[in-house]
């Protein structure tokens, strides 16, 4: 169950722009970001993710704009006077030191005595699994390893905002799947903000509360995950996030924010206002459909609705799980792509074979 | 909120502010002992001296003397030679010593071999050349092995004061100079390319002169600047072990100050050798860019 | 067999390179005074000459105190540029530091010709400060080029991380960079040490009358009988050289393990 009022903001981002000489990296961020949230800043390279996380931290000076943290305004306050702390994409733990030594670093400037600081390391080494690793040399650790230190390192000062820069690049695909989980389940554990820079999509749908997709140094889209799924307001955010077939479409008729379109191949749909995030004007447009909201429809299959359409499948990709197809709809001028999971006495259909799909009007985007 | 003030905090605080300070402790020591020095030198050479006073007026005199005195002429082309042969020999014969270590030796025995090879290098120079003085010497251990072998009846004389042993010791002296380089761009040739060539039919030999050698040009040309610039104004080699034939442009400028008291005359030798070599450098880069460069 | 005759080349290659310093300890251990084969026995009685020699002891100390110097002044400098280099963009940066760098190819002759004008037209005396600016120049782009790998290892954002983990950017240096780049450190300052140890041009030039070691050696060279024990101060002067060497370079591979890196030739 959702609580109604969300909680208040910890970070408040106020037109923030960046420029490096000429080039302008962050082109007025304005957003919020609430106390305990895990939030995700998305965006292929180069769109200004890394520079926002480092402005946050104070690794970078903003050109304009204002960054509150906590209610205090950051303008002028170095990296090492913020309540952030970072765990890094090379994840910078110290060679010369031991685990022990780099979980402690922050520790140094603290008012704990030693056996509190020594007590202190050993809870963050085991809330992160490297309960006996105090002693081991830095530099002898595995990419997971030190991706635990560094989590640990930050962590151990209780930071308001814990700041992760792509922490999860560097391991191999299994580790990384790993990695996500117990992520998560330690933003649970200790209630920090995580704010996580990824380019990986299907990370940020994974592990955020809340993701801003960001392009060009401005976020183009803030949603939670299943809204910025279903309901991309771009086409850009669409085809970033997930795969999504368009097809042309004519705007018929618009009332009360309700549109009544016609779409090729498929025929009449009516979208509600929510169907059309960026408005709806009579005209041409698109209309979006991903490819899992359409289901080819095998023998003594029906469609629930009533709605379906006449192909051709044009190409087979075999997944194992699911198979992809793309498919000419008579009377589209593009293939789609419907994908299908494979389940025991269902065949998977050859190139060239006629197609009877389904679709639901539900799950259809308008773009314009 | 303090944006107005800030201007000049921030052109401080930019990358290129904090880069410029932090160069700049180097950067005036370089400008106050070699920039000036230089341009003193530069200075110096348009002036004259009689006997221990210098005059003052600006005069072409040392560089019209400079070029049309036939000795000093000679002293600057027989520096010019030699340098262009010792660095021909040592380009030449450090070429497959890189290759050697960069293509045959194993990745973990790489750095000892590079190790052995500098080794020498950091020992005293002076001594050194002292040592090529005797081994070359009419009753050193090359003769002697020589004579010993029955290869030869009587010691060769031809081997030590003059240009020959010159070239020798200095190639000896430089031969790190011009192996580090050359294994450098060696080592930079991405290793599937020459398989690259095998694979569309051409022969080892054929690889070598087609892939491996127009990539490692770049670490040639600098092994070839490395050791010709230093060796033109070489002025121990050549007392040591040049006899007569074997004296060069810094033995002069070095008498012209000490031994002759005209200091003028010294810069100007040494500012024309610097130009000199300058051009030819240049002219060096821009030939082997042209024959390298992608053709048009 | 191709590598096989590539390695024969490489061994008669490394022959000729050692074969002066294989030969130093040969005539410094001789009991002849003429430098020349056959060898006539063992003895050290020119080892013992050298003790009893002032001027030498003078020289000696000349060169201990210039190098020391040396090695502090240039790697200091060397410090600033090489972090400058692998941190910084700035304005002009390739002219700069290739400007720093051009000692490494200007012939010395001209480098000292140059001061020592400077020095006569400021109408000053050269002495043991002069070759100490001098060598320092020339030790600078050695420093450099050794230091700039010591930087161009460390992960920058092992310093970020001392920060953002509460640090100042002077104790970030204390308890990160320095330690890090200290093997570098001390592998510039002991090759700065040996480079300024053997350096005999600009000495030469600018000596005046307080003679280094090579400009006491490049005296005694004219003195036939002096040859043995030059011999001898050549063969203590290799051995200290090539022993800082190694100690050197087990730096600059510490450093390199400490970095969590391969040693992968050390020039790349």
């Amino acid at each position: 169950m959702k609580d109604t009022t969300p909680p208040p903001a910890i970070i408040t981002l106020d037109d923030v722009h960046k420029y490096y000489g000429d080039y302008h990296a962050l082109r007025g961020i304005s957003a919020e970001i609430r106390q305990g949230e895990f939030f995700s800043l998305l965006g292929p390279s180069g769109c200004g993710k890394t520079t926002l996380l480092r402005a946050i931290a104070g690794f970078e000076d903003i050109s304009s704009g204002h960054i509150q943290l906590n209610g205090r305004n950051m303008e002028g306050v170095p990296p090492n006077k913020r309540p952030t702390n970072m765990v890094f994409q090379s994840y910078a733990i110290f060679p010369h030191l031991s685990v022990a030594q780099n979980v402690a670093f922050g520790l140094r400037r603290t008012s704990m005595s030693g056996d509190e600081k020594k007590r202190a390391v050993a809870e963050a080494l085991e809330m992160v699994g490297l309960k006996d690793y105090g002693r081991r040399a830095a530099h002898a650790l595995s990419g997971g390893q030190r991706q635990r230190v560094a989590l640990a390192r930050a962590l151990i000062l209780k930071p308001k905002v814990l700041l992760l820069d792509e922490p999860l690049s560097a391991l191999d695909k299994k580790m990384r799947e790993q990695m996500q989980v117990e992520l998560i389940k330690l933003q649970r554990e200790v209630g920090i903000t995580f704010i996580l820079v990824t380019h990986d999509q299907e990370e940020a749908l994974v592990m955020s509360d809340r993701i801003a997709v960001m392009f060009e140094g401005e976020i183009a889209q803030l949603d939670d995950p299943e809204l910025l799924y279903r309901r991309p307001n771009s086409r850009r955010v669409a085809e970033f996030i997930g795969m999504m077939n368009f097809l042309p479409a004519d705007v018929i008729s618009v009332s009360d924010g309700r549109a009544e379109v016609e779409v090729a191949g498929l025929g009449r749909a009516e979208l509600d206002a929510a169907q059309c995030p960026g408005g709806a004007i009579v005209g041409a447009a698109r209309i979006g459909l991903r490819p899992e909201s359409l289901t080819i429809l095998f023998e003594g299959q029906s469609p629930e609705g009533g709605r379906s359409a006449e192909g051709v499948v044009e190409e087979v990709v075999y997944y194992g799980d699911m198979t992809y197809y793309d498919v000419l709809i008579d009377g589209a001028p593009n293939k789609v792509s419907v994908s299908m999971r494979n389940m025991p006495g269902r065949r998977v259909l050859e190139r060239g074979a006629p197609a009877h799909l389904a679709w639901d009007p539900r799950a259809m985007v308008l773009f314009s | 909120m303090g944006e107005s003030h800030s201007g000049l905090r921030r052109a401080l605080r930019s990358e290129a502010g904090k880069g410029l300070t932090i160069v700049s402790p180097p950067l005036v020591y370089s400008l106050l002992l070699l920039a000036a020095p230089l341009a003193t030198i530069v200075l110096l050479s348009f002036w004259t001296q009689q006997f221990l006073t210098i005059d003052r007026t600006f005069t072409f005199a040392n560089y019209e003397e400079a070029l049309s005195d036939p000795l000093y002429r000679e002293l600057m082309f027989r520096s010019l030679r030699i340098s262009g042969m010792v660095t021909l020999v040592t380009v030449v014969t450090a070429f497959p010593i890189a290759y050697f270590i960069s293509f045959r030796v194993a990745p973990n025995r790489k750095s000892l071999w590079l190790f052995l090879i500098t080794i020498p290098f950091w020992t005293s120079y002076l001594i050194r050349v002292f040592l090529w003085r005797v081994i070359l010497a009419y009753d050193g251990p090359v003769n002697g092995t020589l004579l010993g072998l029955g290869i030869i009846d009587e010691p060769l004389g031809f081997i030590l004061y003059n240009a020959n042993a010159v070239v020798v010791t200095l190639a000896h002296a430089f031969a790190p100079f011009a192996i580090l380089p050359i294994f450098v761009s060696l080592e930079r040739i991405d290793r599937s390319l020459l398989e690259a060539a095998r694979d569309l039919g051409e022969s080892h030999a054929m690889t070598f002169f087609r892939v491996t050698l127009p990539l490692a040009m770049p670490g040639v040309l600098a092994a070839a600047l490395i050791v010709f610039i230093p060796t033109v104004g070489d002025y121990v080699t050549p007392r040591l072990v040049g006899g007569s034939g074997g004296t060069m442009i810094a033995n002069m400028i070095y008498a012209q100050i000490f031994d002759l008291n005209n200091r003028p005359m010294g810069a100007t030798l040494a500012v024309l050798a610097m130009g000199t070599v300058a051009v030819i450098s240049i002219g060096l880069i821009l030939l082997t860019r042209l024959w390298t460069g992608p053709k048009r | 067999m191709r590598g096989g005759g590539l390695k024969v080349y490489a061994i008669l290659y490394l022959a000729f390179l050692y074969a002066p310093i294989v030969l130093l300890p040969l005539f410094a251990f001789n009991d002849g005074t003429v430098i020349a084969f056959p060898l006539q026995g063992f003895t050290l009685e020119w080892f013992a000459a050298l003790l009893d020699t002032p001027a030498l002891h003078e020289a000696t100390l000349n060169s201990l105190i210039i190098a020391v110097s040396v090695a502090i002044l240039a790697t200091s400098l060397g410090l600033f540029a090489a972090r400058a280099a692998t941190r910084y963009k700035f304005p002009g940066k390739p002219g700069i530091l290739g400007f720093i760098m051009l000692p490494l190819v200007l012939p010395e002759v001209i480098v000292a010709i140059s001061l020592l004008a400077v020095l006569m037209q400021l109408g000053l005396d050269s002495g043991l400060w002069t070759i100490i600016l001098g060598h320092s120049l020339l030790c600078m782009p050695f420093s450099i080029a050794i230091l700039q790998g010591s930087f161009a290892n460390m992960d920058q954002s092992l310093e970020e991380a001392a920060i953002d983990l509460g640090e100042t950017p002077l104790s970030t240096f204390r308890l990160v960079t320095f330690p890090l780049v200290l093997p570098g450190i001390i592998a510039s300052l002991l090759i700065c040490f040996t480079i300024s140890l053997d350096e005999f041009i600009i000495a030469f030039f600018l000596s005046g009358n307080e003679p280094t070691l090579p400009v006491y050696l490049w005296g005694q060279l004219r003195f036939p009988a002096r040859l043995p024990v030059v011999m001898a101060l050549g063969t203590i002067l290799v051995t200290l050289s090539v022993l800082l060497l190694v100690v050197a370079e087990f730096f600059r591979r510490r450093g390199l393990k400490r970095a969590g890196l391969e040693d992968t030739g050390g020039f790349l």
